[in-house]
């Protein structure tokens, strides 16, 4: 039987004990196989990463099998799944020596005018004029977690790190974000500035 | 953290700029993205057009880096299948 032909939720939930193995240990090659090909040519993932990431991996989808809803193919749903725990942990290492102090502190740099030049989208005067408003913003819109939050993503930091540090959830940390980003869209739209026009007229 | 000390470049302000044009009152967050990658991973993949509630997870991997980074290693996986 090939990895297509195989029912996973009811081989993965099987009273059999040797046929429920025998799943078990194939979808662990399949995650394990995925993840090789994703993460190909990365000097940081060693095969020890690789085996530690499809366990995990397995556990966590077994965990969440009844979320499976069929909408996609079984493996595609359990390899996003993969990809997921495999990607968190790579990010979390990468930023794991950065202190709540560095965070906040960086955060609060924002309000320094000399971080975001006037010129730094051009010199015309809609431009100017935008970065102006974004500024002030920034300055009195967001709360200081909000900026840090910000600043953080802008570093390229995982989203996971920033909300860990700030101590909050993941779903109340990307609220926390969209607050912020609601905020600063109003006070853009209340100098006139919308959306499309950002779209259209900074081509970005 | 990095470069601390250094102003925003033009590329982190227009992130930031980019990021207020695409924002809108209902979003996915990056758990209910998870949930629906998958689908609208293989709806591109056909090149079929995708629902109304799949195309959020199109607005949400304009917003996040990080999921949009899983998004493209899922691709890259399910274009090596055979």
């Amino acid at each position: 039987m090939t990895q297509n032909e195989i029912n996973w939720p009811v081989a993965l939930r099987a009273t059999d004990s040797g046929e429920q193995a025998a799943a078990v240990r194939a979808l662990r090659e399949l995650l394990r196989n995925g993840l090789r090909i994703a993460l190909n040519g990365r000097s940081d993932v060693s095969e020890a990463h690789l085996e530690d990431f499809a366990q995990e991996s397995l556990l966590r989808v077994l965990d969440r099998l009844d979320q499976f809803q069929g909408r996609s193919q079984f493996t595609t749903w359990a390899q996003a799944i993969a990809l997921n725990v495999a990607f968190t942990e790579l990010r979390r290492k990468r930023w794991q020596d950065v202190s709540l102090d560095a965070l906040m502190a960086d955060g609060e740099r924002l309000m320094d005018s000399a971080m975001i030049a006037d010129d730094v989208l051009g010199a015309d005067e809609d431009r100017s004029r935008l970065v102006a408003t974004l500024r002030h913003a920034i300055e009195h819109d967001l709360t200081p977690k909000q900026r840090a939050a910000i600043l953080g993503e802008l570093r390229e930091m995982p989203f996971d790190q920033i909300v860990a540090m700030l101590g909050t959830s993941r779903s109340a940390g990307y609220k926390m974000l969209h607050d912020a980003r609601r905020a600063l869209k109003q006070r853009l739209h209340a100098a006139g500035i919308t959306g499309a026009d950002i779209q259209n007229a900074f081509n970005l | 953290m990095k470069p601390e000390n250094q102003r925003l470049t033009r590329e982190q302000v227009g992130s930031i700029v980019k990021m207020l044009g695409l924002t809108t009152d209902r979003e996915f967050n990056c758990s209910e993205c998870l949930q629906h990658v998958s689908e609208f991973a293989e709806c591109r993949l056909a090149n079929q057009s995708v629902g109304e509630v799949i195309s959020q997870v199109e607005q949400h991997l304009a917003l996040c880096p990080e999921c949009r980074e899983e998004y493209e290693a899922l691709m890259k996986i399910l274009k090596a299948k055979p």
